[in-house]
């Protein structure tokens, strides 16, 4: 059984901080990272491949050479093969552009029985991806699954929303997204991550996917034009003394705020 | 110029008369807006919750039209059929803009339709507005890290607006009720093969999106048994017990619907009291709405503290049953 993991390489975002001074994000020179949220997909399809016969997981990732050492680290949480799709163009806010491409790089590896993704990604938040992929690719879309697992040649799949807990089975193949409660990924050390050959990892450009003449993969449809401040005014005051009177001191502000009642 | 067309849908009613009121404010021309609505027999699918009638009236002084679309309740097949009837609104109407609110089904039919329509799709939009011929969206971008404001060139696009925010129960009260039509199901474009095996209401022990007062506790709480302290503070609060991230999904101490923040949930309390919380910018970005901050901490260099309006400095074993203490002083009457 094949599984294909689409993950994302992103900036690590408890290190971006928005610069008051010149009202701009810093993201340069920032670590980059697995986003979060795949590694709990990656995570499902390394399990399904612990638990069962003759599996196989691939992870795809869109970006430049500097996504090799973050596809790395997938493939040292065991995956097999990673595939390192040209990209240049990604912007975290074009969730069907990314969806299109993915597909494309899926349907030219070879579609598997299951696709895993992430429900967000760690840099968009926007969670629409997985469907966006799921329509390309003509799939059933199952999201979010707090467990996934592939019994008697088919997908099952426990997906959470609103009030209900809802088990699905889906033939092969479908897009399922794994929800960040579903498991605790686990963390290659740098030293199995660095162990990782390079020719584990194939290359696609977007010629090989036959998609450079069509400019929808290369122009920018969304565009972030400005950035400010989100920080809401507060008054950051600190209150000094010991446990007691820090206490009493915070018991008393609150009351004044009107805020005890 | 002649008015714009936007087609409105969400998984709840509250929440897709919010979609009709924002579509209804987004240009200085006037705006047509149709709200898709799934049922079978009149019994509303999506959204969820209600009948075509009643939520008819409830569109009424926000939406022009009501667009249903018969469908069925096999489950697999709700998401399909909520972004089919997405796309034949959106051709039917000549619509540019699809406005739904966050939501399960929204995202899935979302994801769809913009695929289906070649439009770009953005979620977690504030606020949606055609500037001239460009559509600008305000959103969080970078888990809240700033404050955004995006370009989509082309002017047509499908927008998620994040979910929380006021809901409104009903429109304006003013003005008629929408027009109703109907639509056949229209036909599928993806083959599912998919059943539902099992269904089980989730227990839910707490709404945090309601509460009116929050003790929230993060990773600065040493053990999974150390919660009763900190539920003690709830208690003499009259407060709802939440949570960071990692509590929550890492570590697992609590349920996930005590977690706060931008994947848990966004809570505008009165008060919000933040115990061993460092103030990640996913977690700030869940608590905008609180109308007080307060936390307690050890590290006066913490990003909660800039963030909060009062905080105490100094360790929460000691502080806690303190603050307990002092609350149990405070005179009554």
């Amino acid at each position: 059984m094949r599984i294909i993991v689409c993950a994302k390489h992103v900036v690590d975002s408890t290190e971006i901080r928005f610069d008051e001074a010149s009202g701009r994000l810093v993201l340069a020179n920032l670590p980059t990272k697995i986003s979060d949220y795949d590694r709990n997909a990656l995570e499902a399809a390394v399990k399904i491949k612990e638990s069962r016969e003759d599996v196989t997981v691939d992870v795809v990732m869109v970006g430049g050479s500097e996504v090799q050492k973050t596809l790395k680290e997938a493939l040292a949480m065991g995956a097999d093969t990673g595939y390192l799709v040209e990209g240049g163009w990604e912007s975290p806010f074009d969730p069907v552009r990314s969806a299109g491409v993915l597909a494309r790089a899926i349907e030219e590896i070879g579609v598997p029985d299951l696709i895993l993704v992430g429900v967000v990604s760690e840099d968009g938040y926007n969670g629409l991806t997985g469907a966006a992929l799921a329509e390309f690719l003509g799939m059933t879309y199952l999201a979010p699954a707090v467990r996934v697992d592939m019994p008697d040649g088919q997908i099952e799949a426990v997906v959470e929303a609103g009030d209900v807990r809802r088990t699905y089975r889906a033939a092969f193949p479908a897009v399922v997204a794994v929800d960040s409660s579903a498991n605790v990924p686990r963390l290659p050390t740098v030293l199995q991550t660095m162990k990782v050959k390079a020719d584990r990892i194939r290359s696609r450009t977007l010629d090989d996917l036959g998609l450079a003449s069509d400019g929808s993969a290369r122009e920018a449809s969304i565009t972030l034009v400005s950035t400010s401040s989100s920080a809401v005014k507060r008054k950051g005051l600190t209150l000094v003394g010991g446990a007691d009177e820090a206490a009493a001191a915070l018991v008393e502000a609150l009351e004044r705020e009107g805020v005890l009642a | 110029m002649t008015a714009r067309t936007v087609i409105v849908a969400a998984d709840e009613p509250a929440a897709l008369v919010r979609a009709a009121a924002q579509a209804r404010d987004l240009g200085p021309e006037g705006v047509d807006v149709v709200a898709v609505v799934v049922a079978e027999s009149g019994a509303c699918l999506f959204p969820r919750g209600t009948d075509v009638t009643g939520m008819a009236e409830r569109l009424s002084g926000v939406a022009d039209t009501v667009a249903v679309y018969e469908g069925s309740a096999d489950q697999c097949l709700q998401g399909i059929a909520a972004s089919e009837a997405l796309v034949a609104a959106a051709k039917e109407w000549a619509a540019d803009l699809v406005l739904l609110v966050d939501g399960p089904l929204a995202r899935e039919a979302a994801g769809r339709a913009a695929v289906r329509l070649r439009l770009p799709c953005v979620g977690m939009c504030e606020k949606v507005e055609y500037v001239g011929d460009r559509i600008t969206i305000d959103r969080a971008v970078y888990g809240g890290a700033a404050a955004g404001r995006l370009e989509v060139a082309g002017g047509a696009a499908v927008c998620v607006l994040a979910g929380g925010g006021d809901p409104l129960d009903t429109g304006t009260g003013m003005g008629t009720a929408p027009g109703i039509v109907e639509r056949p199901a229209p036909t599928p474009g993806v083959e599912s093969e998919c059943r539902l095996i099992a269904e089980e209401p989730l227990e839910r022990s707490v709404d945090l999106a309601e509460a009116r007062k929050i003790v929230s506790v993060g990773r600065g709480l040493a053990r999974a048994d150390d919660i009763g302290i900190i539920d003690g503070l709830a208690s003499a609060l009259g407060a709802e017990l939440g949570c960071s991230r990692p509590l929550a999904e890492d570590f697992k101490w609590l349920p996930k619907e005590r977690m706060v923040g931008l994947t848990g949930t966004s809570v505008a309390p009165l008060l919000y009291l933040a115990v061993g919380i460092s103030g990640q910018v996913q977690h700030l970005a869940g608590i905008r709405g609180a109308k007080v901050v307060a936390a307690v901490n050890t590290d006066p260099k913490s990003p909660i503290v800039r963030n909060a309006d009062y905080t105490v400095i100094g360790d929460l074993y000691a502080v806690v049953p303190a603050l307990v203490a002092a609350l149990s002083a405070r005179p009554r009457g």
